[in-house]
């Protein structure tokens, strides 16, 4: 089996379409929240939204195809590396790993396929098809670096820290709701997630405990896949800011305060570069309109 | 413009430029809904697309000359952005064309505007409609539309019960629609 998979070769039926997200991002309707003007601007996901019952259908959908991908990612993970070194992945060669993060992995593996089946059981009975909507494959391509502790750093701080912020939006969405089913399944995951997310952060500190240099890079890594996966200010600290930022998991997790803060910087920019991005292409546009 | 038996049928914009959307297309399946549910002849039918918005928002705003007004995003393939889907626009459509018709027919009894009707009593009568609108053959999407109405109105046995009445109902008053939705909240 070789090592270090590409997104493009992921296994996916044909229920599932991909959609790049340079294709979201050249949408010139991605107006300003601000602008929009009608009862429904408020972006948090709360039961008083006119269109909340779809939000969380489409939100959920986006955590099982973030849970196939997460599996994917852990997976890979056991197996690009060895614990001996010496082995390459792609071009690059790869540094040894120790056996228990190998383990670590394999028991997050075995918690992502549990989410999947968990996730797919919650989209029957939100009433949404596999599928149904189209797949962002981002998530993933954070789990494709060749270096482990990079790696871990995208994947177990950063994307399931994302996790982490998501599901505790979405528990609290059942809770208000009054939907057992979707509170409990959302409640467990959190649990996980929030074990993921110490995973990274223990192994983060210990693999770079003598090489702060290694672990700048990683931390750097996972503030530019933290400001991807900030989605343009859906996951952020403002007051319509679809999904907050989970303070008190992520401390559970091992984040620092100063670590969250500055989380919430980058989703702040986030926003306005996606906003900027937005008034460019509706701009362009206009400049279309046959005359 | 389309033109089907009884009705006629104008979109604005004419052209789209921020979507890949067609205006005599959508006209089309207007048009088509129009007749198949059986709506008055003789009427125009306009189509506001606002698409400057990826949102889903669809409402009626006026009865008399009939008018609705969309997102873009309500008539939207979920697999393919600014592309427009024929079922989604179909399932859109024909929910607000089922409300239209009962807004005009006398015998349903006066709802007040769109905006001011609360969440729970808009997805009752979003069953109702749908409702009718699977069984001219439409692809309907039931328990998106049971998840739907249980947010607004709880997750219990009797909420079911009361959501199969309205999928199932086809010659509800508004007063019915009311007393539906209240017995679904309350279980009484």
């Amino acid at each position: 089996m070789r090592k270090s998979f590409p997104v493009e070769d992921l296994a996916r039926d044909d229920r599932f379409v991909r959609v790049p997200i340079t294709e979201r991002m050249q949408d010139g309707r991605q107006v300003p929240r601000e602008a929009q003007g009608s009862r429904r601007n408020g972006g948090r996901l709360t039961p008083d939204r006119p269109d909340a019952p779809d939000a969380a259908r489409l939100l959920m959908h986006g955590i099982f195809v973030g849970e196939v991908q997460a599996l994917e990612g852990a997976g890979r993970t056991c197996w690009d590396f060895d614990t001996t070194g010496g082995g390459t992945v792609g071009n690059t060669s790869a540094p040894e790993v120790p056996f228990q993060l190998k383990l670590d992995m394999a028991r997050q593996c075995w918690d992502e396929a549990r989410h999947t089946e968990i996730s797919c059981k919650l989209s029957a009975h939100m009433g949404t098809e596999l599928g149904e909507f189209a797949e962002a494959t981002f998530l993933y391509e954070a789990a494709c670096n060749p270096d482990p502790v990079l790696r871990l750093t995208g994947v177990n701080r950063a994307l399931e820290g994302l996790a982490i912020d998501v599901f505790n939006t979405m528990r609290e969405f059942g809770q208000i709701c009054g939907d057992p089913v979707l509170e409990f399944c959302e409640d467990w995951m959190l649990a996980d997630e929030v074990t993921h997310v110490k995973m990274g952060s223990d192994w983060l500190r210990r693999l770079t405990e003598k090489d702060p240099e290694r672990r700048e890079r990683a931390l750097e890594f996972q503030r530019v896949v933290d400001q991807l996966f900030s989605l343009g200010g859906f996951r952020g600290e403002e007051d319509d800011s679809p999904v907050r930022l989970a303070r008190r998991f992520r401390e559970l997790a091992g984040f620092e305060t100063s670590e969250i803060d500055e989380l919430a910087d980058i989703a702040r920019d986030a926003r306005a570069q996606a906003e900027d991005m937005s008034r460019q292409n509706r701009e362009a546009a206009a400049q279309q309109v046959p005359t | 413009m389309s033109t089907a038996v009884g009705v006629d049928v104008s979109v604005t914009p004419e052209t789209f430029t921020l979507v890949n959307y067609d205006a005599g297309e959508i006209a089309e399946i207007a048009a088509n809904l129009w007749q198949r549910i059986g709506l008055p002849e003789g009427r125009s039918l306009r189509l506001e697309i606002d698409e400057t918005t990826p949102l889903g928002r669809a409402n009626i705003v006026s009865v008399d000359p009939p008018v609705l007004a969309l997102e873009s995003g309500a008539l939207e393939d979920s697999h393919r952005p600014r592309c427009l889907s024929r079922p989604g626009s179909e399932d859109v459509i024909g929910r607000l064309l089922f409300k239209l018709g009962d807004r005009i027919d006398p015998a349903f009894g006066e709802p007040p505007d769109d905006d001011d009707i609360p969440l729970t009593v808009s997805s009752a009568w979003d069953v109702y409609a749908v409702g009718r609108l699977s069984r001219l053959g439409f692809p309907n999407q039931r328990q998106r539309r049971l998840y739907q109405f249980r947010v607004r109105h709880g997750f219990a046995d009797q909420v079911d019960a009361v959501f199969n009445q309205l999928w199932n109902a086809e010659d509800l008053t508004w007063t019915g629609l009311l007393e539906l939705s209240e017995r679904a909240t309350n279980g009484s």
